[in-house]
């Protein structure tokens, strides 16, 4: 610290007012907190709904198709112009065609001892819309197995209902996903047989689904019928609960899995909390910095008279704000990095506790937390410049 | 640097000093470097006043107060500070020490304002010849007056400057402290090649003045 520093720290004494600056200090500590967690809030739940390496995704899919009635039967194919339609809607993030199998076909089991054999039809649809798709989820016609993914509910029925009553064991999705089966495609020219085998289970698409490169093999091969509309779609959509969705569903005769409306309500409490969070915040800085500013005003008045001699005597005014600003600002960049400490802490424990539900958040805090550091620094820095500036010219000017 | 007054009258005493005569106020003086100016005034004439004016303390007065052509007035804060910390160094009749800085700090504190003219070791060579060293641990506001009057000409003395302002200097010192005060500052000022300006109520043969101007 150089000789004038210390000099003008035995005029300029900060100790007036010090519980006041106290309070400024608490303020702008629980402003930044709650600022810094409403926007790592806001950024977890944007991971969750965007990430497309998310497991276990909240991010809502919903299957569309057209509601059946007596006007409709055997024309509930969906046209060019209304998947166009529906592509242009801005709460559609994007979509994607369920292509139905075309062809006759059937499962059955390669074991004697747990024979089964049942037919069956297979969907399949664009791998970003699947959830539990992973490097087994591909097939050519040389490949020797063909990958499925079954519906979770396929497994419930399965073990709470079938086992029952036909006297089988109960299988976990581990046992599932070992079992070796058959797939029979009829075709004109007779039976094509495959092995496959479940590789995952999810609750997005209650359909069985193979990867597309069969499906169009598939359909190619032994389709009946070789120009047929999909009649079923997936959206991604931020909100199921959006009123605009619902409508505009409603006014197409389209109908979806209603439960999933459910989760916007989850949706709406979250949004709620980041932006009460984020106002308070927001409220409390204004209210820290208002403190801080009058802070600034007291201790500059309590040692007017030194101020006053310094300028008489040819201290400059940016020499007197440069000091005062070294008083001043240090203690808010404490603050603002014990906050993104705090913040990343949080942000640690957070991820690890919600890895145990197959929810994955990042462990790290969000970048955006570091440039909302860095804007409301930039702030700080500003209004206290501006406060010392503007009672140093007052108490120049006598 | 020149100093030039042009025609300025302190505005709330502007009626009473325009009925009498005054070798400076109202009057078109140029001040050139290195000159030793006396101005001699009887009391209530407006010596501070003029010094205060000079020193862009006081702005209520008629006429230009001129710096090497430029107009004292259109300073902006900074280059005012700079004027003081490198061209104008002063010393106030009310000395105008900080009461609670010690004698030394008070000196120190103007020696680092700018980058600094002499290093830490001349203020105790100059309070030495001025008789202050014992008292420059002593917070000024325990000196005496004498004391005080001669710490606050060592601090003029340890920055840069031009000019010398002085306003009546040397009221509270003897004679032999007077000679010794004022041999240091001429010693100060050739050494700068500066000019002075000192205000006193009467005659005196402190410096060898190149110019008597009556208030």
């Amino acid at each position: 610290m150089d000789g004038l520093h210390l000099l003008l720290k035995k005029l300029i004494r900060t100790g007036a007012g010090r519980s006041r600056f106290a309070l400024a200090i608490v303020g702008l500590s629980v402003a930044m907190l709650l600022i810094l967690a409403s926007v790592q809030i806001q950024s977890n739940y944007n991971d969750l709904l965007h990430s497309k390496t998310n497991q276990d995704s909240i991010a809502n899919f919903l299957v569309l198709n057209k509601i059946l009635s007596d006007k409709n039967i055997g024309a509930t194919a969906l046209s060019d112009n209304e998947i166009t339609d529906l592509k242009k809607q801005p709460f559609v993030e994007s979509i994607g065609l369920l292509s139905p199998s075309r062809f006759k076909a059937s499962i059955q089991s390669n074991s004697e001892r747990f024979p089964f054999y049942t037919d069956i039809a297979f969907e399949s649809v664009p791998g970003d819309f699947i959830d539990v798709a992973g490097k087994d989820w591909k097939w050519d016609p040389n490949a020797q197995l063909v990958p499925i993914i079954v519906p979770n509910m396929f497994l419930d029925f399965y073990n709470f209902q079938f086992s029952f009553s036909q006297n089988l064991p109960q299988l976990t999705q581990q046992v599932v996903k070992m079992i070796i089966f058959k797939i029979n495609v009829y075709g004109p020219n007779g039976v094509i047989s495959f092995n496959a085998h479940v590789v995952g289970l999810s609750d997005r698409i209650s359909s069985l689904l193979v990867p597309e490169e069969f499906m169009s093999w598939g359909n190619s091969h032994f389709g009946k019928n070789q120009d047929t509309k999909p009649s079923r779609v997936i959206i991604r959509t931020k909100d199921p609960g959006n009123p605009e969705l619902v409508q505009y569903l409603k006014e197409k005769g389209l109908g979806t899995d209603a439960d999933k409306t459910r989760f916007s309500r989850y949706r709406q409490v979250v949004d709620m909390v980041v932006t009460i969070s984020g106002i308070t915040g927001i409220i409390m800085l204004v209210f820290a910095l208002l403190i801080f500013s009058l802070f600034i005003q007291l201790t500059i008045a309590s040692c007017k008279e030194e101020i006053v001699l310094l300028i008489t005597l040819g201290a400059s005014p940016k020499q007197l704000r440069k000091f005062l600003m070294q008083q001043f600002f240090p203690v808010n960049v404490l603050i603002i990095v014990v906050s993104i400490i705090i913040i990343s802490v949080l942000q640690l424990a957070t991820h690890q506790i919600l890895l145990r539900q197959h929810i994955f958040v990042s462990s790290y805090p969000s970048f955006n937390i570091f440039i909302t550091s860095l804007a409301v620094l930039i702030l700080i820095w500003w209004v206290n410049r501006k406060y010392i500036s503007q009672y140093i010219s007052l108490s120049a000017k006598k | 640097m020149t100093i030039e007054f042009d025609h300025i009258v302190p505005t709330p005493l502007k009626d009473r000093f325009l009925q009498r005569t005054s070798e400076i106020w109202n009057n078109s003086v140029l001040l050139k470097q290195g000159e030793f100016i006396k101005i001699k005034a009887p009391s209530g004439t407006g010596k501070t006043t003029l010094v205060h004016i000079l020193y862009k303390l006081r702005h209520d007065y008629e006429g230009d107060v001129r710096i090497n052509n430029i107009e004292l007035s259109g300073l902006k804060e900074d280059a005012l500070a700079e004027m003081r910390q490198q061209q104008f160094s002063i010393i106030f009749q009310d000395l105008r020490l900080f009461p609670n800085l010690t004698a030394r700090e008070n000196i120190e504190l103007k020696r680092v304002l700018q980058v600094p003219y002499y290093d830490a070791g001349v203020i105790d060579t100059m309070a030495q010849a001025l008789g202050v060293s014992h008292i420059l641990e002593q917070k000024a506001s325990l000196c005496s007056y004498g004391e005080q009057q001669r710490i606050a000409i060592i601090r003029a003395l340890v920055q840069p400057f031009t000019w010398l302002i002085m306003d009546e200097p040397f009221s509270h010192l003897d004679a032999d402290n007077t000679y010794k005060a004022a041999r240091l500052i001429e010693a100060e000022c050739r050494k700068r090649n500066a000019g002075m300006i000192i205000t006193d109520l009467d005659d005196d043969d402190h410096f060898k003045y190149t110019r008597q101007l009556t208030l």
